[in-house]
């Protein structure tokens, strides 16, 4: 099985509320001194069910990333969960693209790669969370999409894919090749461990820039950028407590309840 | 970008009736369709769908083009993705809203792959810009620490997914008036790639605590394994999960895995109900990330509830039996 | 002239010693064969520094063996080895003179022969007693935990019987040569004394006979016992087996494991008996099965599932078990997990080091248990949840503290503090390395910055890496994540050298003592101090204006990591003494023998499993004893794990916890 994986770095998700930082002007995250970005949580898992894959019927992962800073770890992290080889993919161009223009940059990094079984992304990134690389992604591919997957099956032409819906699952079956969006039902990612980890962290990774994969700055230019962020904000978080009260516990118990249906 | 015109929204059918997000989609949909001065048309794929039509007309819908044909009762992704596509390229929408479901966040990127780029996804608020009439959309990023403003600068459709439950459902109103378009295109069965097997219901019996969209949380205070029970129950009742300080984990009250906090899990859901709890900063910490934090404790210094949003100052041994038991008959509805 | 004839009324007496010859051959041809189990190890070097090693093995034979040192913790046990181990020194001693006089024809006669008598029979009636103390031990009194077999019976049995029938012999020689003839000499030998008295009664061909039959039953018993030993290997063999073990004990700093080197080997921790070095496959064979180990371990005296006993024991089992089938063959043994120890066992150590410092024969246990975890968590990624968490925390965070980051950031705790924090370029000669949980945890941040203040009121000139610096790597190391343990160590050793760090100054003794004897292997030498040395030193010094007195009583407890694994005991203690006011308790397991506070070997993150009760919880009994108000420590962890005890039992009123910094803080103060 030939398997590409798409992963993404992000700044760390669990720092304390209180040190999340936005510049206004230039609408982005600061990132908080000292803590060093991490693997999408999604495409973390993404790399698990690759990994999965590969433990039962073999078969190489090749795992790419896009990205600005040292992208390099979250490959290194990939390669030490078990992908075989990765390649960063970093351009000055590359900054500030939408998930239009991502997804067509790692389209011509896939097409680069050369032939695969299957494309593994997260259902969507930790941090801007816009949910739509994946998908866009397939579509320039021009192969089958399932999303939201918590378990692969991978059979002889086919791939049968377990997808999580509102009231439990559905079971699809998508030909091969196919490109699989993972969430986070799938499971807790293995700890790279290992020789891999070791041999991970030495390796050297590969960056491919715009030339090195084909990509035409004006063609770009025509298929980004065309979603503009007005306003990033913070939203005051509202630490006045409101105290529920009643004639009795009971009573203050019913009122509770009352608030608490109308935020479900 | 000038020949686009309309707001156009894609149904969705839960249990024979048209879904409560499609109800809240016509509700903003009509809102918006007012502000631009244009017309508000929706798409119903699959069977029984004229008393639907009348329905969505009743809610706001000016057109609603209906797809008739049992063999789109359940979602395929090829098929719908086919359909609307073409109705789009046909009636060229200036904006599209979809529910953010599993069907309508699967749907809408394809979409916007093949319409053009004017997408942004599990959208909380639209609104219209006075000046240049675009749509303003917000949603959150980063786990919900912040929020963005997007607008589709170029791109027509501009499409939005949005969050189920934060826009208010359309009013019905049966003087409405409305046209039902059915579509007859053929559909080009070599496109259709992906195929469903099977279809698996699922009670929710143990939901994970870290998906968990209602957490309810119990301390020190809880007293015993077996008083746990009552707060079992009412994540049950919430279709959520429990989760304990590790005070509560130590005592053998609960399993380990159910710890949240400093040495724990670190858990985000929408509600957090805190039972019993003093709300020590090594727990909080598992915590901060809800929208919604509930804390009922009997002692009213308790640092619990800096943090929280609503709470009750009293035994939870009195409190909760009666809360359980609203929630139950408030939900059941 | 008292004297005695050797090998009286015994013909061919002298057939004992070629007796003896062939026995003792035959028990170097199974020991010969049992070496050779021991080779089926990995290599491992403990030749190196020769010298000094034959050194420390003379003391240590002095200290622990002559002395008997660590086996008087347990009185009883103690003196009954002691008993019995200088009984058989003194009749060994006197055989051999025996042999001696008997080749050279020069005898012992007079009052030389009576003090020589009196002696070796003293040497018997030691051995005795000890049996006796033995026996009733064993089969009496049964303390929990003490594990017999069969073997213990049979040398407890054959010994005993070997020493009453030696008084028999005596007595009936006695009987025939001294009672009547030279009563004042019969006493010079009160253990056959007693029986000569009975046996003056049998007439002379009955006592030939009966000393006859008893002497060559007791050289065939004992003969017997040597073939028996060498055949068996049985425990007695630790005669023998202790001496090597000692020689090739560790000579480095305590549970200090190797580094693997993935270019040499492909072997990640040990998943069966072969991956296991040569030295570690002798302890197997050097054990006893005396339990000492298992009476110090916090887990099993609270009652989780490690004996760290019992692990060697059934590691010992194992090996002889496969030892016929894989001996010879390049097949691969069962792998441990489930032939041996189990996954709950291994988990359950908190590499307090209490069995290391007890065991008489320097077993190493900790780095065994090291190496079980090596392979579950490197080449199958198995560990209990909570251990999964914190090493996933490791890897992508750099620290073990989960949760938004403990609500700090790591550079959090230098806000509005004047001090000189490194940046890239910047170089400075002493770093004060603060360590993730002073640096993130809300108890131990005040400690930290006390100690700040303290270190620029004497004019020390130090720096801090802020929010640059990452773990040591210790959690990572001890629950056996090699790897990353590894990359963290070689990336901060960068970081030292980059900033030109010739000192570095901790307040976590999980940091000290991992920088300061595990990081040179790694490429790191630098000059490591704990605060409370250089406190002392201050002290010492008299630079520390002790300002307030404290009428306290403190008692101290010594973290593990400081004391047992570093030998810093008394710069705490001296401390606490200088301050006018404040009295000292020693808790009842102190110093070397002091008990685990239960947070190493990762367990501040790892869920200690289910027992009688928590091991905090059983140490803070201990400071209860004492009477004293405040319990003084100096380890990050034992202060977590003394104010999580001590809520959980309800004691805020009656006693506290500092760490030594708190109570240094208070008596410099300005008030």
């Amino acid at each position: 099985m030939n398997i590409i994986v798409c992963v993404k770095q992000v700044p760390d998700p669990e720092i304390p509320p209180s040190k999340f930082k936005i510049d206004p002007v230039t609408k982005k995250v600061i990132p908080p001194p000292g803590v060093p970005p991490v693997i999408s949580v999604f495409d973390e898992r993404a790399m698990e069910a690759a990994c999965r894959i590969k433990d039962k019927h073999g078969g190489k992962i090749t795992v790419i990333s896009m990205g600005t800073g040292k992208v390099a770890d979250v490959i290194k992290h990939s390669i030490a969960m078990g992908a075989d080889e990765g390649f960063v993919i970093q351009d000055e161009t590359f900054e500030n693209l939408d998930s239009f223009g991502t997804a067509y940059v790692l389209s011509k990094a896939i097409q680069k790669i050369g032939a695969y079984d299957l494309v593994l992304c997260g259902r969507q990134a930790a941090d801007w969370g816009a949910g739509q690389v994946g998908s866009i992604l397939a579509e320039i591919l021009g192969i089958p999409l399932v999303t939201f997957a918590c378990d692969i099956i991978v059979e002889d032409k086919n791939v049968k894919v377990k997808r999580i819906v509102r009231d439990g699952y559905e079971i699809l079956e998508s030909p091969i090749p196919t490109l699989i969006t993972v969430s986070s039902e799938i499971g807790l990612p293995r700890l790279p461990a290992g020789v891999r980890l070791m041999l991970a962290s030495r390796k050297q990774i590969p960056i491919w820039k715009a030339k090195d994969i084909g990509i035409d700055r004006s063609e770009l230019e025509k298929i980004s950028g065309h979603i503009e962020i007005t306003e990033v904000f913070i939203p005051t978080r509202k630490t006045e407590c409101e105290m529920i009260t009643g004639n009795t516990p009971a009573e203050a118990g019913v009122n509770l309840a009352s608030k608490i249906a109308n935020l479900i | 970008m000038n020949n686009h015109k309309g707001v156009f929204i894609l149904g969705e059918i839960l249990n024979g009736k048209l879904a409560p997000i499609t109800i809240e989609l016509l509700g903003i949909g009509r809102k918006l369709a007012n502000e631009l001065g244009e017309e508000l048309s929706l798409l119903l794929i699959g069977s029984n769908l004229s008393d639907l039509s009348k329905e969505a007309i009743a809610f706001g819908a000016n057109k609603v083009y209906v797809n008739e044909d049992p063999l789109f009762d359940n979602y395929n992704p090829d098929v719908f993705a086919q359909i609307t596509t073409k109705l789009c390229q046909k009636i060229l929408p200036s904006i599209i809203l979809i529910g953010h479901t599993d069907i309508g966040a699967d749907l809408a990127p394809r979409l916007n792959a093949r319409l053009g780029g004017g997408l942004s996804m599990d959208c909380i608020d639209l609104s219209i810009d006075p000046q240049n009439k675009f749509l303003i959309m917000t949603r959150p990023i980063f786990g919900g620490n912040a929020y963005a403003k997007v607008i589709s600068k170029t791109a027509r459709p501009q499409m939005a997914t949005i969050r189920p439950k934060v826009v208010p459902p359309a009013q019905r109103d049966s003087s409405r008036e409305g046209q039902v378009i059915p579509l007859d295109e053929k559909i080009d069965s070599s496109l259709i790639k992906i195929k469903m097997i099977e279809k698996i219901k699922e009670e929710v019996e143990g939901v994970k605590l870290e998906e968990a969209e209602v957490v309810v949380s119990g301390g020190h205070g809880i007293g015993s394994a077996q008083n746990f029970e009552m707060l079992k129950e009412l994540a049950n009742i919430l279709g959520g999960a429990v989760g304990a300080t590790r005070r509560a984990c130590d005592e053998g009250w609960v399993p380990v895995t159910l710890q949240i906090g400093q040495t724990g899990k670190v858990v985000s859901p929408k509600i957090y109900i805190a039972v019993a709890l003093s709300g020590a900063m090594s727990h909080i910490v598992g915590c901060l990330g809800s929208k919604y934090i509930v804390a009922i404790n009997k002692d009213p210094e308790a640092n619990i509830f800096n943090v929280a949003h609503f709470g009750i100052v009293a035994d939870y041994k009195e409190v909760l039996p009666a809360l359980t038991a609203k929630l139950k008959e408030l939900l059941s509805k | 002239m008292a004297s005695r004839e050797v090998f009286w009324n015994i013909s061919y007496g002298n057939l004992i010693y070629l007796l003896a010859i062939i026995s003792i051959l035959i028990w170097v041809w199974y020991f010969y064969k049992r070496l050779k189990l021991w080779q089926i190890g990995r290599q491992e070097n403990r030749s190196k520094e020769i010298w000094k090693r034959i050194v420390i093995f003379i003391h240590t034979i002095v200290t622990d063996v002559l002395i008997h040192r660590r086996f008087l913790r347990h009185p009883f046990s103690g003196i009954m080895h002691f008993l019995i181990f200088w009984g058989f020194i003194i009749l060994l001693l006197a055989s051999a003179v025996d042999a001696i006089t008997y080749y050279s024809n020069r005898h012992i006669i007079g009052t030389a022969y009576l003090w020589f008598s009196l002696i070796s029979d003293i040497g018997g009636i030691m051995v005795f007693i000890g049996i006796i103390m033995a026996a009733y031990r064993r089969y009496v009194w049964k303390p929990e935990g003490l594990n017999t077999i069969l073997d213990d019976g049979i040398v407890i049995g054959s010994i005993g019987i070997i020493i009453v029938t030696g008084y028999m012999i005596e007595g009936l020689r006695q009987a025939l040569t001294e009672i009547k003839m030279h009563p004042d000499w019969a006493i010079w030998s009160p253990g056959g004394f007693v029986f000569a008295k009975i046996f003056s009664e049998l007439d002379e061909i009955s006592i030939r006979f009966w000393h006859k039959f008893l002497w060559w039953f007791h050289s065939a018993l004992t003969i017997g016992l040597i073939i028996y030993c060498g055949v068996t290997f049985s425990k007695l063999q630790h005669i023998i087996v202790s001496l090597i073990n000692i020689f090739f004990r560790n000579l480095g700093p305590m549970g200090a494991p190797s580094p693997i080197d993935i270019e040499k080997t492909e072997i990640l921790g040990v998943g069966n008996i072969k991956d296991f070095t040569w030295k570690q496959i002798l302890d197997l064979d050097a054990c006893t099965n005396c339990g000492r180990c298992q009476d110090e371990c916090p887990a099993w005296t609270t009652g989780k599932p490690l004996s760290p006993r019992k692990l060697i024991q059934d590691l010992k089992s194992h090996l002889i078990k496969i030892t016929k089938k894989t001996l010879n063959t390049e097949e691969s043994p069962p792998p441990l997990i489930g032939e041996g120890p189990n996954e709950s066992e291994i988990w359950s150590c908190t590499t307090c080091g209490a069995c290391q410092e007890i065991c008489p024969l320097y077993i190493e246990h900790i780095l065994k248990i090291i190496d079980l975890r090596r392979n579950l968590v490197l080449a199958q990624s198995k560990m209990p949840e909570t251990a999964q968490i914190m090493l996933r925390n490791m890897q992508q965070r750099g620290h073990p503290w989960a949760g938004a980051q403990s609500l700090r950031l790591r550079g959090d705790w230098t806000s509005n503090l004047d001090l000189k924090i490194l940046s890239e370029g910047d170089k400075a000669r002493t770093l004060f390395w603060v360590g993730c949980t002073s640096a993130l945890c809300d108890r131990n941040v005040p400690i930290t910055i006390s100690l700040t203040r303290l270190l620029k009121s004497v004019g020390i000139d130090f720096a801090v890496l802020g929010d640059t610096e990452t773990c040591c790597g210790d959690p990572a190391r001890r629950a056996g994540y090699e790897f990353q343990f590894q990359i963290m160590a070689e990336q901060n050793i960068e970081v030292f050298k980059n900033h030109n760090i010739s000192e570095i100054i901790t307040i976590c003794p999980h940091c000290y003592n991992i920088l300061k004897n595990e990081y040179p292997l790694y490429g790191g030498k630098f000059k490591v101090i704990h605060y409370t040395q250089l406190i002392y030193d201050l002290m010492k010094q008299g630079k520390l204006k002790l300002k307030n007195g404290l009428k306290s009583v403190f008692t101290y407890h010594d973290p593990c990591y400081l004391g047992r694994y570093n030998g810093i005991y008394s710069e705490p203690r001296e401390i606490l003494l200088a301050i006018p006011g404040a009295s000292l308790k020693e808790m009842e397991n102190s110093k070397n023998m002091s008990f685990c506070c239960g947070g190493g070997g990762g367990h501040m993150w790892i869920e200690e499993y289910p027992g009688t009760k928590k091991i905090n919880q059983k140490r803070i009994e201990d400071a209860i004893k004492t009477g004293a108000d405040t319990v003084v420590t100096t380890c990050p962890y034992c202060l977590q794990m003394f104010e999580e005890s001590i809520e959980q039992k309800g004691l805020k009123d009656s006693l506290r916890v500092k760490d030594l910094m708190e109570i240094i803080e208070t008596i410099t103060k300005e008030s």
